[in-house]
């Protein structure tokens, strides 16, 4: 079983639970005595940026995951007006705010080959600088 | 005692080593039953929905009169913490030239740390749940917006409708939800650093930059009418109507009820 197939089955129902427990115990075999590898969207990343670990894993609008050199951001999606800088009229559209970027959202992009978590992971880490994530950053919020 | 809110540049050395010393004393010393850090909680409080689902201090129609009242308690605490009934919340006009980022004032330093001088932890101010690791105040002025300018505060503010239904931050046509965003926002990513952060209040420019964004309410107020807060009547869900207690304030504070600044006890000039 790919990776696509294992996300789609741990993500969509429990109709595939057994499936999903067969694919799981097979992945710890190969995996030893370390833990499970969690199944992979397309889109997910884990790579350095400005030499700080970014890892992103996309569960979903307002289920997605960040971390920055091992610290959770939560993130909270809003519905908001964007500004296209080359003066365009704005349009709506859904976007992540976070503890650090509290009053910039990043858009959120559905599809496959789209980068909105990493764009943000990226704009996090320029704003910390040589900084990390304190844990307040982890404590999530509803808008 | 009726206090008039100045512009930065209109602030004589007094005044400014007046502010600043109030708002430090206020970071180790209660007021009113109310400390600094107080107003940091709320705001990140406040800024989530509440748990009857309503947003109060952002995002809403009540992004104006909550911040009204929110500034004119910490008004009145400074004012007792420092036994100066004249103590008062100055704006920054930042579509001008005066900075508020000077060793007289705020603070130097507007790249990183503020290791030294004013609102460094030497001087005597230290971070409250902060989100960034660090017990020093963030700034990075200028690195990730730029100020709004004088025309662009002049399109936000010919804007007619107050606010208007869905009552968020996707409203196109809404005075409330371009001024929270066009000029709002921009600003606590112009200064950057804390101030972009849900704990923004740990800046003292949080202060400086609210009260200009509500001197730019009060203008519009004076334009299109004090009494223009929207939705009127008690029943819209997910916001606070203009007879609705905005918390955490006592009962009573309404929108109505600081739609007027002069009974507040402040003018600006």
């Amino acid at each position: 079983m790919n990776d696509i197939n294992r996300r789609d089955v741990l993500r969509y129902g429990a109709a595939g639970a057994v499936t999903a427990a067969t694919a799981l115990a097979a992945g710890q075999a190969l995996a030893g005595p370390k833990p499970i590898p969690l199944p992979l969207d397309p889109r997910d990343f884990d790579e350095l940026y400005k030499g700080r670990r970014i890892r992103g894993r996309l569960l979903g609008l307002g289920r997605d995951e960040l971390h920055i050199n091992n610290k959770k951001l939560a993130l909270t999606a809003i519905s908001t007006l964007f500004f296209p800088e080359d003066g365009s009229e704005p349009y709506v559209a859904m976007g992540y705010i976070s503890a650090i970027n509290h009053y910039d959202p990043v858009e959120i992009v559905e599809g496959r080959n789209q980068d909105c978590l990493k764009k943000l992971s990226r704009k996090v880490v320029d704003i910390l600088g040589d900084l990390e994530l304190g844990d307040e950053a982890a404590k999530g919020h509803q808008h | 005692m009726a206090v008039v809110r100045k512009s930065i540049a209109a602030m004589t050395s007094a005044e400014k080593i007046t502010f600043v010393n109030a708002l430090r004393r206020f970071k180790t010393t209660s007021a009113n039953g109310r400390n600094y850090n107080w107003y940091i909680d709320q705001h990140i409080t406040y800024f989530a929905r509440t748990n009857d689902n309503i947003s109060h201090a952002h995002q809403s129609p009540s992004f104006f009169p909550w911040h009204r009242e929110y500034l004119r308690l910490l008004e009145l605490d400074l004012q007792t913490v420092s036994g100066n009934p004249a103590v008062f919340i100055p704006y920054w006009d930042w579509t001008g030239s005066a900075s508020p980022f000077t060793a007289d004032f705020l603070g130097s330093i507007t790249n990183g740390s503020v290791s030294s001088g004013n609102f460094s932890p030497s001087w005597g101010w230290t971070m409250y749940r902060s989100s960034i690791a660090t017990s020093f105040l963030q700034r990075r002025v200028g690195q990730n917006a730029s100020r709004p300018t004088a025309a662009q505060v002049n399109t936000v503010q010919s804007y007619t409708v107050y606010d208007q239904s869905p009552w968020n931050a996707s409203v196109s046509n809404s005075y409330r939800n371009r001024n929270e965003i066009e000029l709002h926002n921009r600003v606590h990513n112009y200064v950057g650093g804390h101030m972009a952060t849900r704990e923004a209040p740990n800046d003292p420019a949080f202060w400086l930059h609210h009260c200009n964004i509500d001197r730019l309410w009060w203008l519009w107020q004076s334009s299109r009418g004090i009494d223009t807060y929207q939705p009127r009547t008690g029943f819209t869900s997910g916001v606070v109507d203009n007879n609705e207690t905005m918390r955490p304030f006592g009962a009573g504070r309404t929108p109505s009820a600081v739609r007027d600044i002069t009974p507040l006890g402040y003018s600006y000039a």
